[in-house]
């Protein structure tokens, strides 16, 4: 059979892919979901805090992105910009999942039923955190994410969330605040 | 009279090198049926297809005749309840929509309601059924939503009930929901109250 | 006991940067979607229905999709693209009614085990399958089945719409 088309042998870039995909490569695009899914997925699940409608976010955001595909201007910076598609899918979601927002679990130990302390220390500590990152204010939680878990610059957060650098900064730093109050109350509780 | 068949089948299979695929005797029963389909003014294009499907999947001879027969009974009756003005696309749909359940009097009915072309009303149908929907609730819905829906809006119509059927919802109640939605009245035998479809069960 | 309130929010960040495993599912789901969307049910010119706004902005979108990276051929036929997601597989054929049902007609190519092929679709309904590796017989999850599956493999059906259906 033909061969993979180049991908395996180099890894292709962004902008490769894309111009493939607007050629009517649509394999291609299957490599930019494989490339960009955990990342965008870890930020949509602690977005959303409900693992079912997070991945059903990113889902969203991936068949959204490659629908307005011709409305990426700069394919070099394809992941910046289905960023932003993710980021405002995530905040749609956000007011649904409020109502029922329930945690779930990171640890692969917590599957197998952990009982030794240290794991069930570390699963204390995961649920401690979720439930703090589910208290915060949504556009608190995402400034904080995209700063601190995403590591971009604000300039980038700027971009994404249509909110001012100062305000993200502001935002980024209630953040912390709240965060460490909660945990501070999950620790004497 | 061999002699004769021979040169009959070697004068049709001249005229359509295709079916040099299947085995002589298979070839020959074929061919008379295709012969008889087109003097009786069917489209032979389904009926070759069908045939050369067969070919490539490996089937026995005999099955393969008795799905050409069968194609162009459903063929025939397709074309008397829509009428001679019908188009091959149009027979072609119509048979998949029989083969579905759907009655003769429903494809008139569907033509009355309908501006031509009906492929794309007929060839939902059967998607419907095909995919669980009751043929008499298919027939039901596609027949409220002919007249008004473009061949695009049958098309979102069907994907929707799909996707709600993957995610659990009964078909019957699939389809009616999404008719409701609509504004149309839908009477099938399974509509339900108008519910949402339920929610997966969540994953660990 | 009384940690530093960096450290606290230092711990938080490690936590959240830990990677999470997203259901490698998503991949398939989203490519059978687009999929479905550059398929083959090309928008009727009759106008929309005025109640139903979520139908005519899929159409508009599918309308989107199919003119813009297929091209029209001659004679009233059309580009359709036809994608399986299948990693195990060493070949992948298309094969149907638009094609004589001879697997050496329409290949498919692959990227990462997704694989894909373009063909000229006339109006109408048409039935297919893909053959892997030259023997399974495999309808497109991405499509309607074929009801009468009388040679006992699976088959789909594309139906194209517009002039001459």
């Amino acid at each position: 059979m033909s061969d993979p088309m180049g991908i395996d042998k180099v890894e292709a870039s962004d902008a490769e892919l894309v111009r493939r995909i607007r050629t009517g490569d649509i394999g291609a695009y299957g490599a930019l979901v494989a490339r960009y899914r955990d990342r965008l997925g870890r930020y949509a699940v602690h977005m959303i805090g409900d693992r079912e409608d997070a991945e059903e976010a990113l889902q969203d955001s991936f068949v959204r992105a490659y629908r307005s595909l011709a409305r990426c201007d700069d394919p070099a910076r394809f992941g910046a910009w289905l960023y932003g598609i993710l980021v405002n899918r995530c905040r749609t979601t956000g007011a649904r999942a409020a109502r029922r927002r329930r945690m779930f679990v990171h640890d692969a130990d917590a599957l197998n039923g952990a009982t030794r302390p240290e794991a069930v220390e570390r699963l204390e500590w995961t649920d401690a955190v979720d439930r703090a990152l589910a208290r915060l204010a949504p556009e608190y939680r995402e400034a904080f994410l995209l700063k601190h878990v995403e590591d971009l610059e604000y300039e980038e957060m700027s971009r994404l969330t249509g909110a001012g650098v100062s305000a993200l900064k502001m935002r980024v730093k209630r953040a912390r605040e709240q965060l460490q109050k909660f945990l501070r109350e999950a620790e004497h509780v | 009279m061999m002699l004769t068949a021979l040169l009959i089948v070697a004068q049709v299979a001249a005229q359509d090198p295709r079916l040099e695929r299947l085995d002589p005797e298979t070839r020959s029963l074929v061919v008379a049926v295709v012969d008889s389909a087109r003097a009786a003014g069917l489209p032979t294009e389904p009926l070759v297809q069908r045939a050369l499907e067969g070919a490539t999947k490996g089937a026995p001879g005999t099955r393969i005749i008795a799905a050409v027969r069968r194609l162009t009974v459903d063929l025939g009756v397709a074309r008397t309840a829509l009428g001679p003005r019908s188009t091959a696309p149009e027979l072609d749909a119509a048979a998949a929509a029989l083969r579905a359940g759907a009655t003769p009097q429903l494809l008139s009915e569907l033509r009355e309601a309908r501006q031509p072309p009906l492929t794309m009303a007929l060839s939902v149908l059967a998607d419907l059924v095909a995919s669980g929907v009751p043929a008499d609730s298919a027939s039901a819905v596609v027949l409220a939503l002919a007249p008004n829906a473009g061949d695009a809006d049958l098309v979102e119509f069907r994907r929707a009930v799909e996707r709600d059927i993957s995610l659990g919802a009964p078909p019957g109640a699939a389809a009616a929901v999404r008719a409701l939605n609509t504004g149309i009245r839908f009477t099938g035998a399974d509509a339900g109250p108008g519910q949402p479809p339920p929610r997966p069960p969540s994953r660990p | 006991m009384f940690e530093q309130e960096d450290d606290i929010v230092e711990r938080v960040i490690r936590q959240l940067r830990r990677p999470v495993s997203i259901d490698p599912g998503v991949d398939a789901r989203v490519m059978h979607e687009i999929a479905s969307d550059a398929a083959p049910e090309s928008p009727a010119r009759r106008p929309l229905l005025r109640s139903l706004p979520w139908l005519a902005a899929a159409a508009v979108l599918a309308a989107v999709v199919v003119a813009r990276p297929w091209t029209r051929g001659g004679n009233g036929a059309d580009a359709f693209q036809f994608v399986l997601v299948a990693p195990q597989a060493a070949s992948v054929s298309l094969v149907g009614d638009f094609n004589d049902w001879d697997p050496a007609r329409s290949p498919m190519q692959t990227a990462q085990g997704v694989w894909a092929t373009v063909v000229q679709l006339t109006p109408g309904r048409h039935r297919y399958a893909f053959l892997v590796n030259g023997v399974e017989w495999r309808a497109d999850p991405s499509a309607p089945r074929a009801m009468d599956d009388e040679f006992e493999t699976p088959s789909s059906v594309v139906t194209v719409g517009g002039r001459g259906s």
